[in-house]
């Protein structure tokens, strides 16, 4: 994949959010004071859907569930904030948005999938 | 002749008829004791797989006054757990069924979240979040430290799901059921089956008065509609045979629906491998029914709410691969027998209804008879006596004197 329009910046209105579908890629762009980021759908976290959950400031983006925080400008996480947010590369070109897809961004979530529950019927002494 | 009250007192002669002292339904100390040693030390069925289909899905129910949740895990498996939070013993989830899938308002997706501190568990019952945790405990308690009190489940007989309280419970589900099911376990098994209808009734009386009905059919003459069509030959000859742990199997026979005013023969939508409009019925210790009619299951679960209350829920079942108009006309069948305008449900639960106003708590013991004897047939009452003695197995409680108080007040 390669460079590809995404919306018009008029689409995502100041300090909100937009989710977008680029070639089945799930996209989400946010307006902070009228600079724009384009990150995935959900919150490094715990899978919130940000789209949902967070509120922007002008600058910084905060999921409302657990309060975590990044400072847009510079991607910085706030103090309590375990995790960086992926960004896409996004360049504005007149009035449109464009955004470097190769492929789905998407975070590491701690899936322990072999879990072994069984035996813990047969834990107590 | 009518008799006085040292008469109506004097319990019968025990080798000659069988009873039980009505203290067993109606003594709220007894009460207690069976979820203690009974209810809390089974299997029981609390729903049907199909009630929660989809990765994420629950049901919430309960056994012996415990809360319970089932879910479904993205394995696809069902596992159950109590329903209660580690932290401050809240209810976690409180709705009767739903989706985890998409999160709730203090929740992340995919996981359950108690609503009062936003603490989160997945699917296997870890604690996948703590609010503030470092903040409040520092390193004095951790996720790993706080999974939910997960319970033994099993899918089996028909895609129920079954869980036990006990962790040590000696007998797998099968086990305990043993061959009681044996006679619908091919129809019920050949395919998935799927939930059609659920309904459920709160009745002021004691549950085992319900097992007790559908454990002899003596209780014909309370159906109106059984005597004008029901009774032959073939129809009295049925057995009623015991299996261990406490089951009761009444014998199958065809029913000739086609004689039913404004039914028709149900052979088209047997159950896999049924013979055609065959009627079995199974009960299983200590409260559940099975009840396939042909082209329709039933499958009824009791929850003990106090000594003179019990929840009945009762669920309709067909085939999961039936087309639309196979599935309307079970469900047509269904609800002529045993819909709210059906054959005789009402008059089952009317039945038990009188039951439980003579038999509330505090009132004098009563002599139960369950001693007919009629070559184990279907108005013989072998299945109340069956039940009655696993009953005062599990219990340690003698059925004429369960209470070890005097039976007469006045002596």
């Amino acid at each position: 994949m390669t460079w590809k329009r995404i919306c018009a910046t008029g689409d995502v209105a100041e300090n909100s959010l937009k989710l977008f579908d680029v070639d089945g890629v799930p996209i989400l762009v946010v307006n902070h004071g009228g600079d724009f980021r384009a990150i995935p759908p959900l919150c490094p976290h715990m899978e919130e859907p940000l789209e949902q959950s967070g509120i922007c400031d002008g600058r910084v983006l905060t999921c409302t569930k657990h309060l975590w925080q990044w400072d847009l400008a510079t991607n910085e996480p706030g103090a309590e904030t375990g995790k960086p947010l992926l960004m896409y590369d996004l360049e504005v070109e007149g009035g449109d948005i464009k955004v470097f897809v190769e492929r789905e961004l998407e975070y590491e979530f701690d899936d322990d999938d072999d879990y072994d529950d069984d035996d813990s019927f047969w834990d107590d002494d | 002749m009518a008799r006085n009250a040292k008469q109506w007192n004097t319990p019968p002669d025990p080798n000659r008829i069988e009873w039980a002292d009505s203290r067993i339904y109606s003594d709220t100390e007894i009460f207690e004791e069976e979820l203690e040693k009974i209810w809390k030390k089974v299997w029981i069925p609390v729903c049907h797989e199909s009630e929660l289909p989809e990765p994420y899905d629950f049901r919430t129910v309960s056994i012996a006054r415990e809360p319970v949740i089932v879910c479904r895990d993205a394995d696809d498996r069902i596992r159950a757990f109590l329903n209660v939070c580690p932290h401050r013993a809240n209810l976690i989830e409180r709705r009767p069924s739903g989706s985890f899938k998409d999160g709730t308002p203090s929740g992340n997706p995919r996981n359950m979240t108690c609503m009062f501190h936003a603490w989160q568990f997945d699917m296997k019952g870890r604690c996948v979040h703590i609010s503030r945790g470092e903040e409040g405990y520092q390193d004095r308690l951790s996720p790993k430290d706080v999974g939910l009190r997960r319970l033994r489940c099993e899918v089996a007989f028909g895609g129920m799901v079954w869980v036990t309280l006990d962790d040590h419970i000696e007998h797998s589900v099968r086990e305990w059921v043993g061959s009681a099911l044996d006679c619908i376990l091919d129809p019920i098994e050949a395919e998935p089956l799927e939930i059609f209808h659920y309904h459920k009734a709160i009745i002021p009386s004691n549950y085992k008065l319900w097992h007790d009905t559908n454990s002899e059919f003596y209780h014909d003459f309370v159906h109106y509609h059984n005597r004008v069509t029901g009774f032959n030959d073939a129809y009295f000859a049925r057995k009623n045979m015991t299996f261990d742990n406490g089951h009761v199997v009444v014998g199958s026979f065809e029913v000739r629906y086609d004689q039913y005013e404004g039914f028709e023969s149900r052979e088209a939508l047997s159950f896999p491998t049924l013979p055609p409009n065959n009627w079995y019925m199974i009960d299983i210790f200590p409260g559940i029914n099975y009840n396939l009619r042909g082209s329709a299951l039933r499958v009824d679960l009791m929850t003990p709410l106090s000594a003179d209350e019990v929840m009945i829920e009762f669920r309709g079942l067909g085939l999961k691969k039936d087309t639309e108009e196979e599935r309307l006309t079970r469900i047509r069948h269904h609800n002529t027998i045993w819909g709210p305008m059906g054959r005789n449900l009402h008059e089952d639960l009317l039945s038990i209804t009188g039951q439980g106003v003579t038999m509330r708590p505090g009132t004098e013991p009563r002599r139960i008879l369950h001693g007919r004897h009629e070559n184990e047939t279907i108005h013989d009452e072998i299945g109340m006596r069956h039940y009655y003695d696993e009953w005062s197995r599990w219990m340690g409680r003698p059925l004429h004197n369960p209470t070890n108080r005097p039976a007469m007040a006045a002596e």
